[in-house]
C-alpha cells in the first residue's frame, strides 16, 4: 500500500482513540506496530460487501422495479406490463381516498403524537422522582412488546359493544351513548389513536426518562438561587436540555405511524365510512385486495418520498452536537 | 435533591401536588396493565363466561363477575390439536431466527468495517442504510411481492426470512456501527502486537461486543416475530405465523375470544421475556442508537 492512504488510516483511528479516553490521556508520537503491515482498505470492503450487496438486492432493486412498477399497468397473469402514460400518477390528483388518506394519516399521526408525548413527559417527571421508577417503568415496557396485531384484537375485543369491558365502562361513566366505539364514525379514529397511545406511550416515557437523568444538576441549582420555582425551573432549564431527545422520539413514532398499519388494520381496516382510512391501509387495499399493482406503486413512491425526508431530518438530528452529547454515554 | 429541600417549606401544595401524581400514576398504570389482564384472564374462560359483564353503571359487581368463571385450558389445547399452532409456532421461530441471525452475522462484518474505515461516500452508504430501515412496510411491500411472485417465494419460510432482512439487516448495521465506534482500535492493535492477523484481531474483540451484539439479535428475532404485514401477504399459504394465524381466527360468522386470546397469550408472552431479558439495551434498540440510558 501506498504511503498515504497508511497515514490517513492511523489518523483515524488514532482519533477515535483519543476521542474514547475519558480520563483525557491523549496519544502522542503514535506509532503503528510494524508486526503486521497495515490492512489494506480493500480487507474492509470485503468484510462489509456480502452485507451490503445482499442490503442492495433486497431493497434498492425493489426501489428500482417500484419505479418501473409506477409508470406501467402492471399484470400478474403474465400477459406482461403495459405502458399507460403515467395513468398511475396523473389519476392520484384526482383520487379522493388517496388526498383523504394523506389527511387522515397526518391527523392520526398528530393525534397520537400530541397523546404519547403530553402523556409522556408527565409520566417521565414523575417517574424520575420516584422511588419505584424501576419497578414501574419494567412494567410499562410490556405493551410496546406486544406484537400490534394482538393488541388490536385485544382492544377489538375490550371495545365491543355487547361485551367489551371498556365499552362497559365508558358507559358506565356516561362518556358514549348506545354508540358502538369503532362502529361510529365520530370516535373510531380516537379508538384507533388510544391503542397507539396505549402501545407507545412508554417508548417516549424511557426516552424522555434517559434525557432528564442528563439534566445537568448545577444549572437547576443555580436557576433556583436565582428564585426560580419548580414550574419555571421545569420550563428554563429541564425542557431545554431534554430537547432532543424529545425531538427523536417525535420524528421515530411519527415515521412507526407511517411504517405499522397493524393494529389499524385489525380494529377497523379503514371503516366506518373510511373515516381510518388512513394512506398507508388505502395502499394496502388498492394493492393486496384489488391488485392494482401499478396504481400501488405510485402510492408507495409518494410514501416512500415522505419517509425519506422525514428521515433525513432525524439523521440530522442524531449528528447534531447537541444529541450527540448524548451519544457519547457516562 | 436540592429541588425538594427548596420547595418543601409549601408543604401543603406539595402535599396536594402528591397526591394527584400518585392517583396519575396509579390511573396510568392500571390503563398499561389491564389489557393484558383481561386477555390472560379472558384466556382461561370459556364461551359464555367471556361474555360476562356486569349491569350498566354497576361498579360494585366488577370484580365478581370479571372473576366468576371456572379456569379451563381447552382453548389452548384446540389450539395445538386443532388448529395446528405447533406449526404456526415452529415457522415464527424459523423466520425471526433465521433473519435475524443472517442479519446480525453479515450486519456486524458491515458495521465493523464501517466503524473502522473511512471512504467518499460513506456517509451515503449510512443514509440508504436507516432509510431502507425507515421505509414503511406495504410500500416496501409492493414490489417485493412482484419479484417474489416471479421467483416463487411467496408462501415460503426462505421467502418471509428474506422479507424480514429488508428491515433487520439495515438496524443490525446501523445499531452495531454505534457499537464498534465505542470499542477503541487499541484493543486489535495490541492483539496484532502479540501476532494475531486482521481477522484474529477482530475476533479478539468480539468477546467485548458479545452482549450488544446478543440483545440485538434478539431485538431482531422481536421485530420479526411481532410483524404481520409482511407475514399475512409474502407468508401467506406455507409460510404462516403466529400473529396472522390469531388474526385468522376473526371469521365474518364467528369470533372465538378464548382462543384469540389464548393465542395472543401464546404470541405475546416469549417477547415479552425475551423484552426484559434485553432491557438494558432496549432503549438503545428502539431508538436506532440516538439514546443511550
Amino acid at each position: 500500500m501506498t504511503g498515504t492512504t497508511y497515514s490517513t488510516e492511523i489518523m483515524s483511528s488514532s482519533g477515535k482513540t483519543v476521542r474514547d479516553m475519558s480520563d483525557g490521556g491523549v496519544v502522542i508520537n503514535y506509532r503503528p506496530s510494524l508486526v503486521n503491515p497495515p490492512a489494506s482498505k480493500r480487507y474492509y470492503f470485503y468484510l462489509m460487501a456480502p452485507a451490503l450487496i445482499l442490503l442492495a438486492l433486497i431493497t434498492l432493486y425493489p426501489f428500482f422495479w417500484l419505479i418501473y412498477m409506477s409508470l406501467h399497468k402492471v399484470d400478474l397473469g403474465g400477459s406482461g406490463d403495459t405502458w399507460n402514460d403515467f395513468k398511475n400518477w396523473t389519476r392520484l390528483a384526482r383520487d379522493m381516498k388517496f388526498l383523504g388518506g394523506w389527511w387522515l394519516l397526518a391527523k392520526y399521526s398528530f393525534y397520537c403524537m400530541l397523546f404519547e408525548v403530553l402523556l409522556g413527559i408527565m409520566i417521565a417527571v414523575i417517574l424520575d422522582n420516584s422511588r419505584f421508577e424501576k419497578v414501574l417503568v419494567t412494567i410499562f415496557l410490556m405493551p410496546m412488546m406486544m406484537a400490534p396485531v394482538i393488541a388490536g384484537l385485544v382492544w377489538y375485543y375490550l371495545y365491543n359493544s355487547t361485551f367489551g369491558w371498556y365499552h362497559w365502562i365508558m358507559q358506565s361513566l356516561g362518556i358514549l351513548g348506545d354508540k358502538s366505539i369503532l362502529g361510529d364514525v365520530s370516535t373510531a379514529m380516537t379508538a384507533v389513536v388510544l391503542v397507539d397511545v396505549w402501545q407507545w406511550t412508554p417508548l417516549i416515557v424511557l426516552i424522555t426518562l434517559a434525557g432528564l437523568k442528563r439534566v445537568p444538576r448545577d444549572q437547576l441549582e443555580a436557576n433556583m438561587v436565582d428564585g426560580a420555582g419548580a414550574i419555571r425551573n421545569f420550563f428554563q432549564i429541564t425542557l431545554p436540555n431534554t430537547y432532543p431527545f424529545l425531538l427523536i422520539a417525535i420524528l421515530l413514532r411519527f415515521m412507526d405511524n407511517f411504517r405499522f398499519i397493524d393494529a389499524l388494520m385489525v380494529l377497523t381496516g379503514g371503516g366506518p365510512a373510511n373515516s381510518t382510512k388512513i394512506l398507508p391501509t388505502y395502499l394496502f387495499d388498492v394493492s393486496f385486495v384489488f391488485f392494482k399493482l401499478g396504481r400501488g406503486a405510485a402510492i408507495a413512491l409518494t410514501l416512500l418520498i415522505v419517509t425519506i425526508i422525514l428521515g433525513m431530518i432525524l439523521v440530522k438530528v442524531f449528528q447534531s452536537p447537541s444529541a450527540s452529547t448524548s451519544q457519547g454515554g457516562e | 435533591m436540592a429541588s425538594h429541600e427548596v420547595v418543601q417549606y409549601r408543604s401543603t401544595i406539595r402535599s396536594a401536588i402528591n397526591v394527584f401524581t400518585f392517583v396519575f400514576l396509579m390511573v396510568f398504570l392500571i390503563w398499561t396493565v389491564l389489557p393484558f389482564i383481561i386477555m390472560f384472564v379472558s384466556s382461561f374462560k370459556n364461551l359464555l363466561e367471556a361474555f360476562n359483564l356486569p349491569e350498566k353503571g354497576d361498579w360494585a359487581s366488577v370484580i365478581s363477575v370479571f372473576f366468576d368463571f371456572e379456569p379451563t385450558a381447552i382453548h389452548y389445547r384446540e389450539l395445538f390439536t386443532e388448529r395446528n399452532f405447533a406449526t404456526y409456532f415452529f415457522n415464527s421461530i424459523v423466520s425471526s431466527g433465521g433473519s435475524a441471525l443472517i442479519s446480525v452475522v453479515l450486519g456486524a462484518m458491515a458495521a465493523y468495517s464501517l466503524s473502522r474505515i473511512d471512504f467518499r461516500g460513506k456517509n451515503h452508504v449510512f443514509f440508504w442504510v436507516i432509510s431502507t430501515r425507515m421505509a414503511p412496510v406495504v410500500a416496501v411491500m409492493v414490489p417485493l411481492y412482484t419479484i417474489f411472485r416471479g421467483l416463487d417465494l411467496i408462501g415460503t419460510l426462505p421467502g418471509l426470512i428474506l422479507a424480514y432482512t429488508t428491515f433487520n439487516l439495515p438496524f443490525a448495521i446501523w445499531i452495531l456501527k454505534g457499537f464498534f465506534d465505542n470499542i477503541p482500535y487499541a484493543i486489535e492493535e495490541a492483539a496484532m502486537v502479540d501476532g494475531h492477523t486482521r481477522l484474529g484481531a477482530f475476533r479478539e474483540i468480539l468477546p467485548l461486543a458479545a452482549p450488544g451484539i446478543g440483545a440485538f439479535l434478539v431485538l431482531c428475532i422481536l421485530f420479526s416475530w411481532n410483524d404481520f404485514l409482511f407475514a399475512s401477504i409474502i407468508g401467506s399459504g406455507g409460510a404462516k405465523t403466529l400473529p396472522v394465524a390469531t388474526r385468522e381466527l376473526v371469521t365474518p360468522t364467528s369470533i372465538q375470544w378464548g382462543k384469540i386470546m389464548a393465542a395472543g397469550v401464546i404470541t405475546s408472552v416469549p417477547m415479552t421475556f425475551l423484552g426484559l431479558l434485553i432491557r438494558k439495551y432496549l432503549v438503545t434498540g428502539l431508538t436506532m442508537g440516538a439514546v443511550k440510558e
